[in-house]
């Protein structure tokens, strides 16, 4: 007998929409033209937006990352910050003490901090939810010990200089390098996602003991993705280091990370691609609201937090469910009625 | 010959002492029951079959080799399959790839492009009612059994234990999932089941295990077991001698 519910089943769970794939992947390719011409668009053509810019796709690339561990195997990681620190710090001190060139440094910064990544993964693998948090924040807080309190090395709270990537201060190179970055991040994680491991990491983040019952170890993927995070986390830290040419403790503060969290959840946890494509509006915005009240400094983390709480009431996937939603809207006016929808509740 | 032995398992949660000593084999193709009042630590001997939980003491053999105390990933890739008591699916994924993951994980023989055709099959097997484009979370409880059940499948289990796989089930759902046991000891799985829907037990089961507050105060052919003087007084209860 034909069992109806397989009649129309996809042949492989990675091209199970393919359909949806090839629709997204145009938006984003659209998206990602607009953020190419965008410098030479009023008001971006000013040397300001342009920083602001560099910033918004440097933002976005740490979101991306940052989902990639919290949107799938369900683990916050409140050191986030830290790994980016570590990065710069890495390859900055490489620059200053042994004049290695940054386009090798930030590499270098990026192996370390997904090294370190990799043993906080083995710090956290016993904890669930919150417990994993609070641990991987404390790794982040002795990174940051460790570098404010090591003048000798660091400069401490003195602040590091570095030299820059590029021989130039105009934004626009750097916006085009960081843009470049955010592209790898994203292609690469989503690579990832869509393969077998992704699969494994969803299913750890869902339901552990599930996964377990199903033959996953989830050691060998819960470590795998805090490392890779943490990697790209470092090699993002390594741009921020030799673009704004001056590193402080302060770019591993929790704050930092919470600022990127705010981002990858509002853009929408577990898509990868909604943290990268809302952190552009909301970092220009946050950059209007800086200027126009600079008497009021820290006004944009309460942006942050209304949008996050509009977000967690009305849209808990974020922007990239409201996508997905929209996206599912205009399929349906494509194709025939579904035999039937599952929505029920 | 016996597919699953084991010796003198205990697990204590602190003071408690939730699995007593407790041994007994089980052949292969056989459908073994283990039945007990609520809190004898039925789920809690399964767990330490499945690896979901170290037992403190005795062994567990399965063909032979000793297991005790592999975790849950290493049992399932040596072939041992498990539903839960309460379903337990990923509930933002489809049912499709619910049961995809035990197949491309479970399976350390499967190739990669037959993951998906596994997964179909075991779907189709346990006549899931739905789509398989459904998100697990928009299933009720019965179908959610199937789900479990079919994930437990899709990793190609020689042994499966079942965990009140009927338990809230409609009679109708009852004739048809007994049907569909019959049919998996047909294809050569062993199955061991905990259960406390008797007729299903009855129906199914070659032989019996009895436990009570830890211990095994009874084992043997279905018949005898449920005739037992003790097994009724701790369990089955008046209603059932009459």
């Amino acid at each position: 007998m034909a069992n109806p519910s397989v009649a129309n089943a996809p042949t492989s769970p990675i091209e199970a929409d393919r359909d949806a794939t090839r629709r997204h992947r145009a938006a984003l390719l659209l998206v990602l033209g607009i953020a190419i011409v965008l410098p030479f668009v009023p008001p971006f053509t000013g040397q300001d937006y342009q920083r602001w810019l560099v910033g918004a796709a440097l933002l976005a690339a740490m979101a991306v990352a940052f989902d990639f561990t919290a949107g799938y195997i369900n683990v916050v990681n409140f050191g986030f910050a830290a790994f980016v620190g570590l990065g710069g710090y890495t390859s900055g001190l490489l620059a200053v003490d042994l004049g290695v060139s940054p386009w090798i440094g930030i590499f270098v910064g990026a192996a370390l901090a997904g090294f370190v990544g990799l043993l906080t993964g083995m710090l956290t693998l016993r904890l669930r939810g919150i417990y994993a948090a609070v641990m991987a924040w404390f790794v982040g807080l002795a990174v940051m010990g460790l570098v404010r309190n090591l003048p000798d090395i660091t400069r401490g709270s003195l602040g590091l200089n570095v030299p820059l990537l590029l021989d130039t201060s105009d934004n626009l190179p750097y916006y085009y390098v960081i843009l470049g970055m955010l592209v790898v991040t994203l292609v690469v994680l989503t690579v990832v996602i869509r393969s077998y491991i992704g699969l494994a990491f969803r299913a750890i983040g869902q339901n552990l003991q599930a996964a377990r019952a199903s033959g996953i170890n989830p050691t060998r993927y819960l470590v795998l993705n805090f490392a890779l995070s943490s990697a790209f986390a470092g090699w993002l830290g390594g741009f921020y280091a030799h673009y704004y040419g001056i590193l402080t403790p302060d770019v591993m503060l929790t704050s930092r990370t919470v600022e990127v969290l705010a981002v990858a959840y509002i853009g929408g946890r577990g898509s990868l691609w909604g943290p990268a494509v809302i952190a552009f509006p909301l970092s220009i915005a946050v950059e209007l609201l800086r200027t126009q009240f600079a008497n009021l400094p820290g006004l944009y983390l309460v942006l942050y937090g209304l949008l996050l709480i509009v977000v967690m009431i009305y849209r808990p996937g974020g922007v990239a469910a409201a996508a997905r939603s929209v996206d599912e809207w205009i399929a349906r006016r494509r194709r025939p009625e579904p035999v039937e929808t599952p929505r029920a509740t | 010959m016996a597919i699953l032995e084991i010796s003198g398992v205990t697990k204590r949660f602190g003071g408690l002492t939730a699995v007593d000593n407790v041994t007994f084999s089980v052949e292969a193709n056989e459908i073994f029951g283990l039945i007990g009042p609520n809190g004898a630590g039925k789920t809690t001997l399964l767990s330490c079959l499945a690896g979901d939980l170290r037992p403190n003491g005795g062994t567990v053999r399965l063909d032979g080799r000793d297991t005790t105390g592999l975790p849950a990933d290493r049992m399932c890739r040596l072939g041992v399959g498990r539903t839960f008591q309460i379903p337990r699916p990923f509930p933002h994924m489809s049912v499709f790839d619910n049961v995809v993951v035990a197949a491309a994980f479970g399976d350390p023989k499967i190739q990669r492009d037959q993951v998906a055709r596994r997964a179909l099959d075991m779907i189709e097997y346990v006549e899931f009612p739905r789509p398989v484009t459904t998100l697990a979370s928009h299933l009720n409880a019965a179908q959610l059994k199937r789900l479990d059940l079919a994930r437990a499948l899709a990793s190609g289990p020689r042994l499966l234990l079942l965990d009140e796989l009927a338990a809230g089930l409609t009679p109708g759902e009852l004739t048809s999932i007994a049907t569909l046991l019959r049919r998996i000891r047909g294809d050569g799985v062993t199955i061991v089941m905990v259960e406390h829907v008797m007729r299903l037990i009855m129906e199914l089961c070659d032989r019996l295990s009895v436990l009570h507050y830890g211990e095994l105060i009874a084992h043997g052919d279905a018949a005898t077991v449920a005739r037992d003087d003790l097994v009724r007084e701790a369990y089955l209860g008046q209603s059932y001698i009459l």
